[in-house]
């Protein structure tokens, strides 16, 4: 029994050292980030923080904050109903409530703010009703809200998916106990099943903070300034390098903090499903709770999906004559090649980070697990040039001159997009019993043995979604791609963006569709997985 | 047991290999520089430069390959890249960048006497780092309904009382906002540049917000009545098929300010293309330069993206012309590089959001 644990222990071991290879060459762009911090001669930080950096600050502050609250009302109370309602349209708007993801914000800020302003069909209803509200309309208040209304519309579906899952495999003698202590109704969502969910929920918020926190078209479309704005500001218009990566770093100070705190929060808050016991009856909602429902159902999907698509498809239809469908086909190709290349191998990795963090049991392995998902708080532009000047300033990697091949761009994707990945993984991971690894340890599995007998298959639909948000991030994804690309690479994402810039929506829409098409599809893939998912547990 | 152990270092050297085989091949791709092709980092991405490529390619068998992005970040690449660099030209859409590049010695002096003749004397770079392909105005247009052309004159007269809440613009983040208070600090100092900014400012019709054509949506809307746009995108309206910015763009009058005798002329930027300084094209390089400043590549720009033509043999297209023509500033553009941080800073302290 002794030989076997040693051997157990120094298998551990193994994985630790491939877990620690891979995520020490995934984290060298922060590392080189990090060591140029001090590099203080000619920083114009303090000029940026008194003319500035601070109302930039509070402005993301703003931000982060409305589009939290919106997405997380989007997300909670329609998951809410699904989960424990039965009504008609149910089936439909479970999978509709998803497809907001499809839409890249940049596409819903050119979109709306054409919807919202004065040609637009709003105003112009406006005018001929109420002049009054029109005029106050055209003054152009409450740019942030608006933006934050937006944004929330575009990232909820990472709340909802959360909760969605969340919700259902709570399960029903939590439920039944609960309402054999007399808590029904509200009481019930908000004494146990929202405290049960708190993990969920916290990593979907976490994911939506990160993007608004990296957000960068749609917000310079609204002409918010943020901290990102704040960063390029100083990289490229100043021509301060130095400066911008020090404002970089401490974006990522702060995040690593609430990072750390949402570890503490959620470790205290751990609880493990039961299994066995999904909701199994839903209950009748009466008349007027029905009304709710649909109201609550209908408006995150047709503001934050239905509207724009169809102002997309509006645009194609008008310029169909026009539409180049080789190079539809040849981008569409590229976009869809590159996606499904990259996430496979996040999911690789991220699975393999998960797995020895589960194993190993190590302070050093959870930190550094923490430490991979940092990329997906920084601004993609900074990433590729983090990469970049990795790449050409250390002098073996030099010699190789990678810069411009698939290989630094995947890269760059991969250090980018892991926490995506990681995320689903993760709570599948964490809901299994650890009882499970105790087993397989007594039976005398090793590590890679209880991966794949155990972990593999238990989790396989975890790794199915994880897979599938991931390359849906992916086919959106513009700067990085921008700037590392290779010669005479374009995806879907790079011409919709070139075009839009130069106020050619029209001839940006096929492009557009055809993001927000394949990704419509694979969430609707994502669903039945998700669907299948709570029907096995 | 032991197979356990062999398949975990199994799976770990095979993970290692074919990240190997991976860069390798890159690599390799890389490596196999033809010698037939120029490659280009490139701030312009209209639907022009793919045809102008096309016609090139035809012409001379010549590949030419393309990474477009934004001017800061190709700077940074090819600065980056160093003498890896498989760049052989960098294109920007504004002459602070390419003079940004020259300083930070990315460039080469291009000497080449077609290619000098191909070019009015008057937008040559004076120090022969860089060649104009186009060139732009930064003018005002106004709502026929409501301004008459008679009340403008400068860039200085819109910070007068009356064109209070009347007067739209874009964000100072963009380049060619940059380069017009870049071009004021240069022809009259910091102060009356200051003054200006921040008394414009105080005119503002809205918060800036879009992009160029939409200001001059927001004219035909009401919004405001005078706007400060790019010119070609007043072709570019007037040539849509949609009617809505059809009508947005007949609804406005051009005007070149700055005219009068004793003013500075109208402020101009250019499109213009480097030579990188390790180009390993650089034949091929200079051919293409030679084929965009030539006549029928200049009139393929002029009437596709309503620009102005560098070559004085080709006239610009008919809805510019209709405009007449008008006294450009004849500033030398390398200072839209060299006084940016100052203008950028004006900017930040006059609140032009």
């Amino acid at each position: 029994m002794e030989i076997k644990n040693k051997l157990l222990k120094s298998q551990n071991k193994r994985w630790l050292i491939v877990s620690f290879f891979i995520s020490t060459v995934l984290l060298l762009p922060l590392i080189f980030l990090f060591s140029n911090v001090f590099n203080i001669e000619k920083s114009e930080f303090s000029y940026l923080w008194n003319t500035l950096l601070l109302d930039y600050s509070l402005n993301t502050l703003y931000l982060v904050f409305l589009t939290g609250s919106f997405s997380l009302v989007f997300g909670i109370i329609p998951a809410w109903f699904i989960s424990n309602y039965n009504f008609r349209l149910r089936k439909f708007f479970d999978i509709a409530l998803y497809l907001p993801l499809a839409i890249p914000t940049y596409i819903m800020a050119f979109t709306y703010s054409d919807i919202l302003s004065f040609t637009g069909p709003i105003q112009s209803f406006l005018r001929k009703k109420s002049p009054n509200l029109a005029e106050l309309m055209n003054k152009d208040f409450l740019q942030i809200e608006i933006l934050g209304v937006i944004l929330g519309l575009a990232l909820y579906p990472y709340i909802y998916t959360a909760c969605r899952l969340s919700f259902s495999l709570i399960g029903s003698s939590y439920i039944n106990m609960s309402k054999n202590l007399g808590l029904s109704g509200t009481r019930l969502f908000f004494k146990v099943i929202l405290p049960l969910s708190k993990p969920a929920i916290f990593s979907g918020l976490f994911l939506v903070i990160m993007e608004v926190l990296n957000e960068y078209g749609a917000v310079k479309y609204f002409g918010i300034n943020t901290y990102t704005t704040g960063i390029f500001r100083a990289w490229f218009s100043m021509g301060n390098e130095n400066t911008a990566i020090q404002l970089a770093c401490l974006l990522l100070l702060i995040v690593f903090v609430f990072l750390i705190i949402q570890k503490v929060f959620s470790r205290r808050s751990k609880f493990y499903y039961s299994s066995n016991s999904k909701i199994e009856k839903l209950n009748e909602p009466s008349d007027f709770k029905r009304l709710y429902i649909y109201l609550f159902c209908s408006i995150p999907f047709v503001v934050g999906f239905l509207i724009p698509f169809s102002y997309v498809l509006n645009n194609c239809i008008l310029y169909f004559n026009k539409i180049d469908f080789t190079t539809l086909y040849i981008l569409s190709k590229n976009s869809i090649v590159i996606s499904v290349f990259s996430s496979a191998i996040i999911i690789c990795i991220s699975l393999l980070f998960l797995y020895v963090e589960k194993i190993s049991k190590l302070k050093i392995s959870s930190f550094i697990g923490q430490a991979t998902s940092l990329g997906y708080v920084i601004p993609g532009a900074v990433i590729g040039l983090a990469v970049i000047l990795l790449f050409t300033k250390i002098p073996i990697l030099q010699s190789f001159s990678l810069v411009g091949s698939f290989s630094v761009l995947i890269y760059a994707y991969v250090f980018r997009f892991l926490a995506v990945g990681k995320s689903p993984i993760k709570s599948s991971l964490e809901k299994h019993p650890e009882s499970f690894d105790d087993t397989a340890k007594t039976l005398g599995l090793g590590p890679l043995k209880t991966l794949q007998k155990i972990h593999f298959p238990i989790n396989k639909l975890a790794l199915a979604i994880a897979f599938i948000v991931t390359f849906v991030d992916l086919l959106k994804e513009l700067p990085i791609t921008l700037i590392l690309r290779p010669f005479n690479f374009d995806t879907l994402a790079t011409q919709t963006y070139q075009f839009a810039i130069e106020e050619m929506l029209m001839e940006s829409a096929v492009y557009s569709l055809a993001i927000i098409s394949i990704g419509a599809v694979m969430l609707i893939v994502l669903k039945s997985i998700i669907n299948k998912q709570i029907n096995a547990s | 047991m032991i197979l356990h152990i062999n398949l975990t270092f199994l799976l770990a050297q095979r993970t290692i290999l074919i990240i190997f085989a991976l860069l390798t091949l890159s690599s390799c791709t890389n490596e196999q520089k033809k010698s037939n092709e120029v490659n280009l980092y490139s701030q312009r991405h209209y639907t022009v430069d793919e045809m102008q490529y096309e016609a090139f390619e035809q012409e001379t068998g010549i590949k030419v390959n393309v990474i477009k992005a934004n001017a800061d970040e190709l700077i940074e690449r090819l600065k980056n890249e160093g003498s890896n660099s498989p760049a052989d030209l960098f294109i920007s859409v504004d002459a602070g960048k390419l003079q940004k590049a020259s300083k930070l010695d990315l460039l080469q002096k291009i000497s080449n006497d077609q290619i000098n003749s191909n070019i009015s004397d008057d937008l040559k770079d004076i120090n022969g780092f860089w060649v104009p392909i186009t060139y732009r105005a930064r003018i005002l247009v106004y709502s026929k309904d409501r301004v008459k052309a008679e009340q403008l004159s400068t860039y200085s007269s819109l910070t007068d009382d009356k064109w209070k809440n009347k007067i739209l613009v874009r964000s100072s983040s963009n380049a060619y906002n940059q380069a017009l208070l870049s071009s004021i600090v240069a022809n009259k100092g910091v102060e009356s540049a200051t003054n200006w900014a921040s008394s414009l400012v105080e005119n503002f019709a809205r918060d800036p917000k879009g992009n160029d054509r939409d200001q001059v949506k927001a004219i035909a809307a009401g919004q405001g009545d005078i706007a400060i746009v790019n010119s070609y995108y007043i072709g570019l309206l007037l040539s849509s098929e949609k009617e809505e910015e059809l009508k947005a763009g007949k609804s406005v009058g051009v005007f070149f300010p700055n005219q009068a005798e004793g003013e500075s002329g109208t402020h101009i930027n250019i499109s213009g293309i480097g030579l990188a300084k390790n180009s390993p094209n650089k034949e091929n390089a200079l051919k293409l330069i030679e084929f965009l400043t030539g006549e029928s590549a200049q009139s393929r720009y002029v009437n596709t993206s309503f620009e102005y033509p560098v070559n004085p043999n080709v006239k610009p297209s008919d809805i510019v012309s209709n405009w007449g023509g008008f006294k450009r500033d004849k500033l030398d553009l390398n200072k839209l590089g060299i006084f940016r941080k100052k203008a950028i800073e004006i900017f930040d302290t006059s609140s032009w959001k």
